[in-house]
């Protein structure tokens, strides 16, 4: 059969082919064993993948997956070259933070606490790791490969814990 | 003139309503209170065979519904208190322990050793309630979770 013909009949399948073509089809395959060979095939293929995906389940959210692999990425990316900063930006980038540390300064000669920020500075031994922040429920994650991955496998299913 | 001294006393009401949980606190955090929760995360129904493990506090299971294992078992859970500007060392299992530091105004500095190296070292904000949450991978696509909870 050629390779034409073979879409025609996935198209068929899917329901894809005008209604003179899907006429056409369904009287090829009423005499070309071919033809409901390769169509049976396809509809198998079709319906166990279609139930292989239902048993699939991340075990986290889609948004906590994505950043795991966003990290992955990111880790391999190459670093960027950057364009020649004009004077103007140069200088600004020590006058903001001086600014900054002049106000805070002040706030401390004035007796008020600083206000709480939510940076964040880590620090990974682990090159597999990964930080994902969850602001609506006040959750901060370091996903790591160690050390489960190592211990637990070198003894008893919770090596780790015991 | 009478007016100008209603307005001053107003101004100075409302920046004193503004000061108060300042003067509160007297300007600076005191003691803080934590919890670490070591929990083993699965999608078995029961904690292995022999194993008293309890279920995770239904409040801390929201604060982890980025995760989606169906069970959260608790292996066990550590209080402890921090005075402001030191730090503490907890062990959370044989190999495994964690290092906490007041940095002032809610930052904290943790650090994770494992068989007694560094293993990640995370400085943020962490307020009361908040969780940092130091996990990873285990086998048989479960997961271990180090759940450091600011309690106070």
């Amino acid at each position: 059969m050629h390779y034409e013909d073979q879409l025609k009949v996935q198209a068929y399948l899917d329901g894809e082919l005008p209604e003179a073509e899907s006429r056409e089809m369904a009287n090829r395959l009423a005499r070309d064993q071919s033809a409901v060979a390769l169509l049976t095939e396809l509809r198998q293929t079709r319906e166990a993948v279609v139930g292989f995906e239902n048993d699939l389940r991340l075990p986290e959210s889609r948004e906590f997956y994505w950043s795991k692999i966003k990290g992955q990425i990111e880790r391999l990316e190459p670093p960027e070259v950057r364009p020649p900063v004009p004077l103007i930006a140069r200088l600004s980038r020590w006058l903001v933070p001086a600014a900054g540390v002049a106000l805070l300064f002040l706030l401390v000669r004035l007796g008020i606490p600083a206000p709480e920020t939510s940076s964040i500075e880590t620090a990974l031994a682990d090159p597999g790791a990964m930080i994902y922040h969850d602001y609506s429920a006040g959750a901060t994650f370091v996903w790591l490969s160690y050390p489960a991955d190592q211990e637990i496998a070198d003894e008893d299913e919770l090596g780790t814990f015991e | 003139m009478r007016l100008e001294l209603v307005c001053e006393g107003l101004l100075a009401f409302f920046a004193g309503l503004l000061l108060l949980p300042y003067a509160a606190t007297g300007g600076s955090a005191g003691e803080m209170q934590f919890q670490v929760h070591l929990v083993w995360a699965t999608d078995d129904a029961k904690p292995p065979e022999g194993k008293d493990y309890k279920p995770l506090e239904p409040d801390i299971r929201k604060q982890i519904k980025a995760l989606k294992w169906k069970n959260y078992f608790e292996v066990r859970h550590i209080n402890f208190s921090l005075q402001p500007a030191t730090n503490k060392k907890v062990a959370i299992s044989d190999k495994c322990s964690i290092d906490v530091k007041d940095l002032g105004n809610s930052n904290l500095e943790v650090v994770l050793i494992g068989k007694g190296k560094e293993v990640a070292r995370v400085k943020q904000v962490l307020r009361k309630g908040e969780i940092l949450v130091p996990a990873g991978d285990a086998p048989n696509e479960t997961a271990w979770l180090a759940i450091l909870q600011r309690v106070q």
